[in-house]
Formats: structure tokens, C-alpha cells, sequence
């Protein structure tokens, strides 16, 4: 119970702190350190295709909200059209934050095994920005699909 | 009825009634009256069923003047668009006359004069004698009340009594069917007890459990739909209540709950009615807004009627996007949408519309509801009745950036708190003051009755106060309606600034001053804030300070006694020349 109304607690409170980053990070622009995990939406793209294309599909299906109710956990949920036969399948599923420090969420790797290439999480967004969910296909391809979150301090006076 | 005789020929010229024979006329008023409420009745009855519609009343229980807003302005792209009409080009968008009981229902224009003409709008009084003449020409049995939400709240008598005296007026109503949206700022324990006490039906499918630790977790709140027969149709009603709540409105209330569009179940929920629940005819009733709902039409496949609500506006004529149509009565009880559909073989034939105005002085009241009513308020009547001060000039709620009512509101928060930046919110609800009138404690209700209302005094930083108003510039003028919240730009006191709606999101505001000098980034500022979460992004809170509004609002204008509020707006807007633009301009 007491873990349970801390996690409320610091739900409530993490919209408006969510706000604060990219008005913090504007501040102390000089002194901000590169930690290990930052990464560029690019550089991190290019780790995963090696380079290659990747192209927006109706094949990958992306579903988050509009408007965050809470920017500290975002519902986003991808699934993508395959037969997940062991000729044609998904080999991955990447979740990125294309503006935050680290825009890397999650890397989901799949088999034909698990049927249906589908997967649902809660991602953490430090301001209003794009979502991207790239599927990695057996043929080597890369499509993708995004949408953007707003993150609003919201109903403020 | 308390029309004089020489009213009823004002009316009776302003709605355009001809008076060919004004001796006759003159020599019997009461027939000149029911003229009059003919006009205000008359309707090309069609097909086998009605929808009444009603949105946004905000608890206002007793007739009132509401005043429509003189500045609406949108995203470039929405521009004069219905949902972003006002004034002239509202006017000239519905082919419609200026100077007639329309135009003052429906526009701001000549709004003093043709309130001393017209009298006041709503009252559940009024509305039912007009329910109750629908329902004796359509009979009972083919006609629907549906309520978009924002029922609940916005006056003292409501949040006096936890939102339970409008339950008691809905009832009386007739409510069969609603949504919400400031319902839910009563408490998810207090609006399911509300739940109870209502005759009709709570409906939302975009209200879902999102506690993992609790039993409802991914599970639907409220029944996604109901269907009703009406007329020997089915008729399939779906429930979207406001997306935006757990943003817009303090997240306390409804822990657990997660809102949102939801579009993709939307679609669902359509696609069953129709082909599992073989309905007659697809009805969404909706909170989202209307330019919301404009674009839900867009994405969504297969919905005959959406009746929206939460932006306040009135529609004299439907919107038809996608052959879905979209109907919005307005605010207050100000109106009474009537859709008659003529449903044939399972199928939508045709529909006649109409936004009927609930012309107080025009459309007698019903006992029983001024029974109600005076019960209903007998409690507080000592309370609510108090005489604050007077007003030299009208005191109104609706602009997109500045009010004169929010201005005197602002006034007392920063002489009490002593604060050099004052936040009203830029809610769409309040009430009108006409000038020379008096200001009561219930007119201060219906500016600030809400389950928050405390005053937050704190510390803000200039870059952050900066970046705030930028962020709420982008919920008010996104391009996208999907991204907006349905609001007008929070009301500043202490501040004026410069504002380019056309330019980037974080970069449309400009020329920043506090008290007449340039907003410093680094420096620190006393900020006063209520009705949002504003406080919660601030520092060093000082809580001695914390007070209700409408305690710090009656408390100012009874030290004034005589309140003068000059009405001129503190925010210039750069890329617009007047504050109602017609479509594709930045002039009217």
C-alpha cells in the first residue's frame, strides 16, 4: 500500500516535472554533461539498419496518445502486419523518443514463434515530441511508423 | 411572462415578423406573443424520431445573460471556421441578420442593447416548457434528451450541494443520456454516488481503468453505449467524454482513470453497433470539442450524428464532414438543438435541424421547475444573494486572451497576495454582468465555483514563466484540433505581451512585460495562480497565503463597492487585425 501511493504520488507530480527538462537543459546548456547513454535519433537509427532505408508503412501500426496524461509513463503499443512465417517474420521491434536525452525505449526481438509481432509498454517523454516504432523485417528491411505526444504541463491557470 | 406589450413588437421586428395589420396587433398583445413563441417553436417537423440536445450548461439552473465571445481566434489553418466564428463572421458564415434575437443569442454584437430588449437565456424552467412542447408534437415516445456534459458544475448552488441539485434538475429535465467532463472534478467516489441518483444514463468509451493494481485495470469505466428505440428505430449512443480531463484538470480526481481520444476503440464501438447490434442509426455523444469532433468525422467511418459539446459553441446549421453530421447547442441552457431524423428500412433518410434559443421572456416557465429551482437555491439564497458592488460596465467571461470579469478577478488576486503575476484560467464558462448592474455573490460563483478553488501564491522564474505561457499558447492555438484542449489562453494579470498564433510552437509570444518592464529570464517573480496545476511547477509555495478565489473575488469587489473595469485587452495580437476573422484572412 505505502509503495503504491508513493508510485500515485510521483505520478502526479512527473507532468509537471516533465515540463522542467528542456527548460533546464536551456539553462545550463554549458554545464550539461554527455552521459553514456546519450544518443542522437540518428546515430541510434544507424546502429540498428546499418545505413539502410527505413520507410514509413501502414504495416507498422503505432498507438499512443495524443496528449500525455502523464509524461512519466506514456502507454504506446506497436504491432506490425506479418504472417510471422519462418520465411517472413519480424525480427524487431525498436521503440524510439526521438527528443529525449536518450531517445532509445526499447528493443524487442521476436521469432516466428511469438506469432503475432506485437508489443505494448509505458515510455517516459521529457517534452512534446515524436514517437518512432521501427519494425525490423527478415528480408532486411525496415519500416516504421511515428506519431507525435503532446507533453503539456497542461490545465495550468 | 414579463414581456411588456412594447417588447413584443421589438421581438417581433427583430425576428423579422411581419406586421401587416399592427392595429389589430396592438390592440391584442397576447397574440403578438404567441407569434412570437411560434417563431421561436416553429420547425419543419420531419421523420419518425427527435434528438434534444443539450451541452455545457455549467449548472446554470436560472436563466442568465451569456455573452458571446468578441475574440476567437485560431491556428491560421482553422481560421473562421466553424468552431472559430464569432461576431460579424459568425454572423456572415450562417447568413444571418444582425440585431434579431438570433444574432444576440448567438454573437456578442449590440450584446447591452439587445440584452435590455431581450432578457435573459436558459433556465431549466424555460427549457422544459420547450422539452415538453416537442415532446406533444413528436409524443413522448419518439423523442431523446441527450446531454453532452459539463452539467455538473459552475455554479454555487452546485458546488454547494456536490453537483446533487443539478442531478435533481437533469431528472426533472428528463435527461436520458450523457457524458462528462467537469463532472469528474467532484471525485470518482462523489460522481458515481451522482451516477445514481441520475434517471438517465452515464455513457463513455474512452474512460478506462489504468491502476495495474486495481480490478477495473484495462477495463471500461462506464458502458461504452446504450441503444434506445425511439420513433420503432434503434437508435445506437455512444459515449466520448472529455479526452483532455486528467490534463486539463487536476489528475487527484481521477486517479486510476485514463481518458483520451481512443478513436481506434471509437471505431470498434461503430462498426459493433452496426454490425452486430443491426442499430438503425449511429449517434456519438461527444465532449470532445467541436473542432475536435470535426476531425474525429474525418478518421472514424459510420457515424450518422455527432452531438457535441465542451467548446461552447453555438451552430445555427450542422456541419457535415464525410456524411457524418455534427451538431454543438451552444452554453449555459442558452439553447435546445432539435434533430429530427427520419430513419427508414434501417436506414438515416434525411434529418432537419435546429439551434432553438431558450428566449427566457419568450418561453414561459414551468411551475414545477421555478418550484425546483427556488428550492434548490432557498438554502443559500441568503448567501448567494448578497449585493458585492455594482459594475459601471459589462463584466463578461468569453475571448480568447482577455475578459473583463477575468481582469477584475486578476485585480483582486494581486492586491490581496501582493503578487506581480496573477493566472486566471481561460475556462469557456462564467456568467455576464450587464453594466449598472449589481455584482452577487452568486455571479462570483458562477465565475469560480469549482472543487479547487484555492489561490496558490509561489515563485516562478522568468525563462519558466515564459515557457508556460508558450506551452498553454500551444494547447489554445495548435493546428492540429487533436492537439488543442478546447480553451481560451489563461488570463494574466500584471502582464502584457505580444502574440503571433501563426508563428511555431514556443515561439509565438513576444514583448513579455511585468508591471511595464521586460520580463528578466533570470530573475524570480511572485506568481498567484488558481484553477489549474500551475503551483506545482513553481517553488517556495507559501501557503499562508492560500485562499479560495471566490473568497478573495466577493471580498475585493465589497471593499470596491463601485467596480470599473476598463475591458481593454493586455495582449496585442501580431498577425491578426480584429478578433473575429472571416476564413482565409486576417481581417473581419
Amino acid at each position: 500500500m505505502e509503495r503504491r501511493s508513493f508510485l500515485k504520488g510521483f505520478g502526479a507530480v512527473s507532468v509537471c516535472a516533465a515540463l522542467v527538462p528542456s527548460i533546464v537543459s536551456a539553462a545550463d546548456e554549458a554545464k550539461k554533461v554527455s552521459g553514456p547513454n546519450e544518443m542522437s535519433v540518428e546515430s541510434a537509427l544507424a546502429a540498428i539498419t546499418g545505413g539502410k532505408p527505413v520507410t514509413l508503412s501502414s504495416k507498422v501500426s503505432l498507438s499512443a496518445p495524443e496528449i500525455a496524461e502523464n509524461g512519466a509513463v506514456v502507454p504506446v503499443k506497436v504491432s506490425v502486419e506479418s504472417p510471422m512465417s519462418a520465411k517472413d517474420y519480424v525480427k524487431a521491434i525498436h521503440i524510439f523518443a526521438t527528443k529525449n536525452n536518450n531517445v532509445r525505449c526499447a528493443n524487442v526481438y521476436l521469432t516466428p514463434a511469438n506469432g503475432e509481432a506485437s508489443f505494448g509498454t509505458r515510455i517516459k517523454l521529457g517534452a512534446t515530441q515524436d514517437v518512432l516504432a521501427v519494425a525490423e523485417m527478415s528480408n532486411g528491411t525496415f519500416l516504421s511508423a511515428k506519431q507525435n505526444v503532446k507533453v503539456t504541463i497542461g490545465g495550468c491557470g | 411572462m414579463d414581456v411588456s406589450r412594447r417588447d413584443f413588437f421589438h421581438i417581433a421586428a427583430a425576428l423579422g415578423i411581419g406586421l401587416p395589420t399592427l392595429g389589430t396587433a396592438a390592440s391584442t398583445p397576447k397574440r403578438l406573443d404567441q407569434v412570437a413563441l411560434q417563431d421561436i417553436y416553429g420547425f419543419k417537423a420531419k421523420g419518425n424520431v427527435t434528438l434534444l440536445h443539450i451541452c455545457d450548461m455549467h449548472a446554470h439552473i436560472k436563466p442568465l445573460y451569456w455573452r458571446e465571445p468578441s475574440t476567437l481566434i485560431s491556428a491560421p489553418n482553422l481560421t473562421g471556421t466553424p468552431g472559430f466564428l464569432c461576431g460579424e463572421s459568425f454572423l456572415k458564415h450562417y447568413a444571418m441578420k444582425g440585431k434579431t434575437l438570433d444574432a444576440y443569442f448567438d454573437t456578442f454584437m449590440n450584446f447591452d442593447t439587445l440584452a435590455h430588449k431581450f432578457g435573459k437565456m436558459g433556465g431549466i424552467a424555460h427549457m422544459k416548457t420547450l422539452i415538453n412542447h416537442v415532446k406533444k408534437e413528436r409524443g413522448a415516445d419518439n423523442v431523446l434528451l441527450l446531454d453532452s456534459g459539463d452539467t455538473w458544475q459552475g455554479t454555487g448552488v452546485a458546488l454547494k450541494t456536490q453537483g446533487e441539485a443539478i442531478v435533481k434538475a437533469q431528472n426533472y429535465l428528463g435527461v436520458d443520456v450523457m457524458v462528462g467532463h467537469w463532472e469528474f472534478t467532484y471525485g470518482k467516489q462523489r460522481v458515481k454516488e451522482l451516477i445514481e441518483m441520475l434517471k438517465g444514463k452515464f455513457i463513455s468509451q474512452n474512460i478506462v481503468g489504468d491502476d495495474s493494481f486495481a480490478d477495473d485495470y484495462e477495463e471500461l469505466i462506464f458502458e461504452p453505449y446504450t441503444i434506445m428505440e425511439r420513433g420503432g428505430a434503434k437508435i445506437g449512443i455512444i459515449g466520448q467524454s472529455f479526452p483532455f480531463t486528467s490534463t486539463a484538470n487536476p489528475k487527484e480526481f481521477t486517479q486510476g482513470w485514463s481518458f483520451g481520444l481512443r478513436l481506434d476503440t471509437l471505431q470498434t464501438y461503430v462498426d459493433k453497433l452496426r454490425k452486430e447490434e443491426k442499430v438503425d442509426c449511429v449517434v456519438l455523444l461527444s465532449h470532445d470539442g467541436f473542432s475536435v469532433d470535426q476531425e474525429v468525422a474525418r478518421q472514424v467511418k459510420g457515424i450518422d450524428f455527432i452531438l457535441s459539446g465542451h467548446t461552447h459553441d453555438p451552430s445555427p446549421r450542422p456541419t457535415v464532414i464525410n456524411g457524418t453530421v455534427i451538431i454543438i447547442a451552444g452554453s449555459h441552457g442558452k439553447y435546445v438543438g432539435r434533430l429530427d431524423i427520419d430513419i427508414q428500412n434501417h436506414k438515416v433518410k434525411g434529418y432537419e435541424y435546429k439551434l432553438i434559443p431558450v428566449a427566457a421572456n419568450l418561453i414561459p416557465a414551468d411551475p414545477e421547475g421555478v418550484d425546483l429551482v427556488n428550492s434548490l437555491y432557498a438554502p443559500h439564497e441568503k448567501e448567494f444573494g448578497e449585493i458585492l458592488g455594482v459594475t459601471k460596465n459589462i463584466l463578461y467571461k468569453r475571448d480568447t486572451f482577455h475578459s473583463p470579469f477575468d481582469e477584475l478577478i486578476n485585480d483582486s488576486i494581486m492586491d490581496a497576495m501582493d503578487s506581480d503575476i496573477s493566472f486566471t484560467p481561460g475556462y469557456r464558462w462564467g456568467t455576464t454582468v450587464l453594466g449598472g448592474e449589481q455584482i452577487t455573490m452568486d455571479d462570483v460563483y458562477g465565475m469560480t465555483a469549482i472543487t479547487y478553488p484555492n489561490v496558490y501564491t509561489f515563485e516562478m522564474g522568468g525563462l519558466q514563466i515564459r515557457n508556460v505561457l508558450e506551452d498553454i499558447a500551444d494547447n489554445v492555438f495548435n493546428a492540429n484540433p487533436l492537439y488543442q484542449q478546447g480553451g481560451d489562453m489563461s488570463r494574466l494579470g500584471g502582464v502584457t505581451y505580444d502574440i503571433k498564433i501563426g508563428a511555431p510552437s514556443g515561439k509565438r509570444i513576444t514583448n513579455i512585460m511585468v508591471k511595464g518592464k521586460p520580463l528578466d529570464d533570470r530573475k524570480v517573480y511572485k506568481v498567484s495562480s488558481w484553477g489549474g496545476n500551475l503551483q506545482n511547477a513553481g517553488a517556495n509555495l507559501n501557503d499562508q497565503l492560500t485562499r479560495p478565489v471566490y473568497d478573495v473575488a466577493a471580498n475585493y469587489i465589497r471593499r470596491q463597492k463601485k467596480v470599473d473595469i476598463s475591458g481593454n485587452s493586455n495582449v496585442h495580437i501580431l498577425d491578426y487585425d480584429c478578433g473575429c476573422p472571416r476564413k482565409g484572412s486576417k481581417s473581419c
